[in-house]
């Protein structure tokens, strides 16, 4: 028999959709106001979601903002109430959700560590200890008696991770937050992760990066507008999640104009809601739309955006060998941690390689700029900029040429 | 509960108490007693320590701010105004140091869930700790104060043998004073304007409750209506056991106990009636 380390049986969260802010006696009071303060209806955040988890599973939350998955992780570490269904969760749960929520701004870091730490259950004689050694793990020992009001969001989560990571959960609930970690405390965390997972720990954490959840959990759950869309082998969910998203993309793209000029065509190589747009590309090595072997490349990329600015959104290139159609090289603002911050007006990326390190040969560029969250491209070019790698291309098939290479050869 | 390592290896992660790992609703989990009392006092002295901190007097500003009160009331109404009250000073005094607790207490309690939601986003801290801790403090400052009274007393009147009661008193305001903050502070979550009433109503009991006058002043058609305020009761009760003087009627005192009791009762099932309902609507 399977042990679980976590149930949910037909979970249904709504919350009251009030009009306006904040009730007051005021808005009881006038009749102008009532309607104000009057429920209007009720939003439903999650409609009977059913899982399982079993214990020792690492398990994904999928699904873009506002599809339940921070409810359905309050609602596992007993905040808030259900409006229907039942839910169980391992009697030893440990949880990182929102960002500093469970932190008050005006204790220092050392006294909001302890607080954590005698909630977790640790006994007064074993805090101090624990606090200190989720000091050491945040790395925050030198702000440590500093008020957390002064604190960044990273220092933040790494304050709340820290507590976490110096307990052994046997259910693990991670909401997004860990996203806003620097690159290389990310990696810290999920090293921490990885080694509690081989001390049973359960994990059940929302996640916006799909290699990761597709290269670290077990099983996945969809989300979407608080259903379950898909629920299964967590690579078979974020396949099906990429693919939703290229849908999405393409039926966000407008129609076509009838006397569109020009190479690029909207739904044919050309594809997004068009909000945000490529206007040119220039791809520059020794010359446009060449380069060496061992030379240099950009890929300069002219954004532009009427209206209200657009907030980080994210650009992406990838070159493929024209023979085969094999992608060789992917690189994207997100997973190189470079935000653009708000785009309004006309922006200017230009992405830079010292070294090309392609074999000669005839090579096509893709480039995007998506939504935030990856939910569908704003514009995308396909297959539409070529780059010549020069050189003679001899009886080599391959598409990499590698740095220092060297061979020896050694006779007995 | 198996018993947790006391000596934690630098990085070796410690096991949560329940280890059982049996599937119960979310936030279920009971504190055990004793690290309920743990928590609790490690919340009242955080509050302490945060109201004292930055400060250049600390510890010394509750008492401070008493003394001054103390100072303007025996000079207004001991010298000026001259009610005629006998040992003005530990009269004045002893109704003020319960007031200012019972002020202090009911009024940073009625805003409680709403200053400390990072507790509330604690699923095993169950919330009626909360306002609790908001009433528990500044009782601090009483302690504080006490050595004060005790000197003025010794000085004006003399210690009393009944002064051995005083702590039955201290905790039948601490029930009364419980249950209002219950009933407060969570109707300040769905409410915001509780604070504000609540801060109105408490101007008003202030000239409603004897801290600077005595039951004996007030004339007789007035004195029925005081007796309707239970704190009212106990300020005279403390000056009874304190001075000499005499306590108020047996049905002031039943009304009083009663009014307390249910309040703390009513208030207490309500708050947790309602506690699951606090964090959707903070």
């Amino acid at each position: 028999m399977t042990v679980l380390a976590a149930r949910f049986e037909e979970v249904w969260k709504s919350y009251p959709r009030w009009l306006s802010g904040r009730r007051s006696l005021r808005s009881m009071a006038s009749p102008k106001m009532r309607a104000t303060g009057r429920r209007q209806g009720t939003r439903w955040a999650l409609q009977d979601v059913s899982f399982e988890i079993e214990r020792g599973q690492a398990f994904a939350l999928l699904g873009e903002n506002g599809a339940g998955k921070s409810t359905l992780l309050r609602l596992s570490s007993g905040l808030g109430s259900l409006t229907k269904g039942r839910i169980f969760v391992s009697s030893d749960v440990a949880s990182v959700l929102s960002l500093g929520a469970t932190l008050s701004s005006e204790l220092t870091g050392r006294e909001n560590a302890l607080t954590a730490t005698l909630l977790a259950g640790v006994r007064m004689r074993d805090a101090p200890a624990v606090v200190e050694a989720a000091l050491r793990f945040a790395e925050l020992e030198e702000f440590a008696d500093s008020p957390v009001r002064s604190y960044s969001d990273g220092m933040r989560l790494r304050l709340s991770f820290g507590v976490v990571a110096q307990l052994e959960p046997g259910l693990l609930l991670l909401d997004e937050v860990i996203a806003v970690g620097d690159l290389r405390f990310r990696e810290k965390c999920m090293t921490r992760i990885e080694e509690l997972r081989e001390r049973g720990t359960s994990l059940l954490f929302a996640s916006h990066d799909l290699d990761q959840v597709a290269e670290v959990c077990d099983r996945a759950l969809w989300l979407q507008e608080g259903r379950i869309r898909a629920h299964g082998e967590a690579e078979q969910v974020v396949e099906e999640y990429r693919e939703a998203m290229q849908a999405e993309t393409f039926a966000r793209t407008p129609a076509p104009e009838q006397d569109a000029e020009g190479v690029l065509k909207l739904r044919e190589n050309r594809f997004g809601t068009q909000e945000l747009t490529i206007e040119e590309v220039v791809v520059e090595g020794s010359k446009a739309g060449v380069a060496e072997p061992d030379g240099p490349l950009s890929v300069n990329l002219r954004l532009c955006r009427a209206g209200d600015p657009i907030a980080r959104p994210i650009i992406g290139v990838t070159i493929y060998r024209v023979d085969g159609d094999v992608a060789c090289c992917e690189a994207n603002t997100e997973s190189d941690e470079v935000s653009l911050g708000e785009v309004a007006g006309e922006v200017v990326v230009s992405f830079n390689w010292d070294r090309v390190q392609l074999l000669p040969g005839e090579y096509v560029i893709d480039v995007g700029v998506y939504e935030h969250e990856w939910q569908f491209a704003y514009d995308y070019h396909w297959h539409v900029y070529p780059l010549k790698v020069l050189g003679h291309q001899g009886t080599l098939r391959a598409i990499f040429e590698p740095d220092r290479r060297r061979w020896s050869v050694q006779r007995s | 509960m198996p018993p947790t390592p006391t000596g934690i290896a630098a990085e070796a992660p410690i096991a949560l108490p329940d280890r059982s790992g049996a599937l119960r609703p979310p936030g279920s989990t009971p504190l055990t007693p004793g690290l309920f009392k743990e928590l609790v006092l490690h919340l009242v002295k955080r509050e302490i320590d945060t109201n004292h901190r930055m400060t250049v007097l600390g510890w010394a500003w509750p008492l401070t701010r008493q003394l001054v009160q103390l100072g303007v009331l025996v000079f207004i109404f001991g010298s000026v105004l001259d009610l005629g009250i006998e040992n003005f000073a530990v009269f004045v005094f002893s109704g003020l140091l319960a007031w200012n607790w019972f002020s202090t207490g009911v009024g940073e309690a009625t805003g409680s869930l709403l200053a400390h939601r990072h507790l509330l986003y604690q699923p095993r801290l169950p919330p009626a700790v909360i306002p609790s801790v908001s009433v528990i403090v500044p009782f601090v400052d009483v302690l504080m104060a006490l050595p004060v009274l005790v000197i003025l007393l010794q000085l004006e009147a003399g210690i009393p043998a009944t002064i051995v009661f005083i702590p039955v008193l201290v905790v039948v305001q601490l029930v009364l004073m419980a249950g209002i903050a219950w009933l407060t502070a969570a109707a300040s979550v769905f409410l915001r304007d509780v604070p504000n009433i609540v801060g109105v109503g408490l101007n008003v009991l202030f000239y409603l409750t004897p801290v600077f006058y005595g039951l004996k002043v007030i004339p007789d058609q007035y004195a029925g209506l005081l007796k309707l305020n239970p704190l009212a009761t106990i300020v005279s009760s403390y000056r009874a056991i304190l001075l000499g003087e005499q306590l108020p009627g047996t049905f002031a005192i039943v009304y009083c106990l009663a009014v307390a009791a249910a309040l703390a009762v009513l208030g207490y099932l309500l708050f947790v009636r309602l506690q699951n309902r606090f964090v959707d609507n903070l």
